[in-house]
């Protein structure tokens, strides 16, 4: 994967909107959203998918339900709240409108000309 | 063959050779250091204890059940260290005008642990002049002064590494893996 810094820092800063959308799919347990993640630009490791599962429930966007499992203890399964789902909705939202900022910023049409 | 010791690990026990043992102290007093603002510190170390025991657990040979270095250090290579995620968190080095920085040992640029590093930042002083008044201190008190050192030394919690910053240097990376190694050896004794 080519890392440059700025793809570095657009990773970093989506992090938190992949991990929404992957919760957003349904009840999921830590390992597998890691898992989900792995082969994707946003591969990443406890060390970091913790702390942040913690401050995504402390915000009230995700929430967590214990279910048992046979290969061990129990395990956290999250899912979104409401407010989760709005916060992705939004966030979606957000996501298309840079997308075409960006688009029409590239574009010469869109240029202003000062007089 | 190597000393076994039992260790917990998110409630359950496990047995582990001692320098395994060692290893995973220093990874969990270094992650605690670093949720240190995180208000779910204690149930995020929980969660990484289990993910450390399922990743051991799926390397151990079978029939093995001690943990090894074997098992232990691709297993903390893959849960990578802890990146906090409080939003309230400053990253070191960067610190803003407003907030005084907090009280820690700084590693990178140190002359022995980092606390006078760490006392100069906090109280924004020149570094050279904590350190001077450091070896006068040193001179005038004799022994009392090394044993204040050691003390802020086992009390001043370490800062993350900045990953753009220099390597510690020899002297202050030994004196920080044995001051955690020294703490996590007292916090089992205190359990």
């Amino acid at each position: 994967m080519i890392t440059t810094s700025q793809q570095i820092a657009i990773r970093k800063g989506l992090l938190e909107f992949a991990v929404l959308k992957v919760v957003g799919v349904g009840s999921i347990y830590a390992a597998d959203i890691l898992r989900r993640m792995q082969e994707t630009e946003f591969a990443t490791q406890e060390g970091t998918l913790y702390p942040l599962l913690s401050k995504l429930r402390r915000d009230g966007l995700v929430v967590y339900q214990w279910q048992e499992s046979e290969l061990g203890p129990p395990r956290k399964y999250y899912q979104l709240t409401d407010l989760g789902r709005e916060q992705l909705a939004a966030l979606d939202q957000y996501w298309k409108t840079i997308d075409q900022t960006l688009q029409q910023l590239g574009r010469r049409s869109g240029l202003v000309t000062e007089s | 063959m190597q000393r076994i010791v039992q260790v917990s690990l998110n409630r359950n026990p496990w047995s582990i050779e001692v320098d395994a043992h060692a290893r995973l102290e220093v990874y969990l007093s270094e992650s605690a250091a670093a949720l240190a603002s995180d208000p779910d510190r204690d149930e995020i170390l929980l969660d990484l204890e289990q993910a450390i025991a399922e990743q051991c657990k799926r390397r151990l040979p079978a029939n093995a059940t001690v943990i090894s270095m074997a098992e232990l250090a691709p297993a903390l290579e893959e849960i990578g260290p802890v990146n906090p995620s409080s939003s309230a968190s400053a990253t070191p080095g960067s610190s803003t005008a407003a907030s005084t920085p907090p009280l820690q040992q700084i590693s990178q640029g140190a002359w022995l642990s980092g606390v006078c590093l760490g006392l100069a930042r906090h109280l924004r002083l020149e570094v050279t002049l904590v350190r001077v008044i450091a070896v006068v201190l040193l001179f005038f008190t004799g022994g009392a002064a090394l044993l204040l050192y050691g003390v802020l030394m086992m009390l001043m919690p370490f800062a993350p590494l900045d990953p753009q910053g220099p390597e510690p240097s020899s002297i202050p990376a030994k004196a920080r893996e044995w001051t955690e190694l020294l703490r996590a050896k007292l916090a089992t004794l205190a359990r």
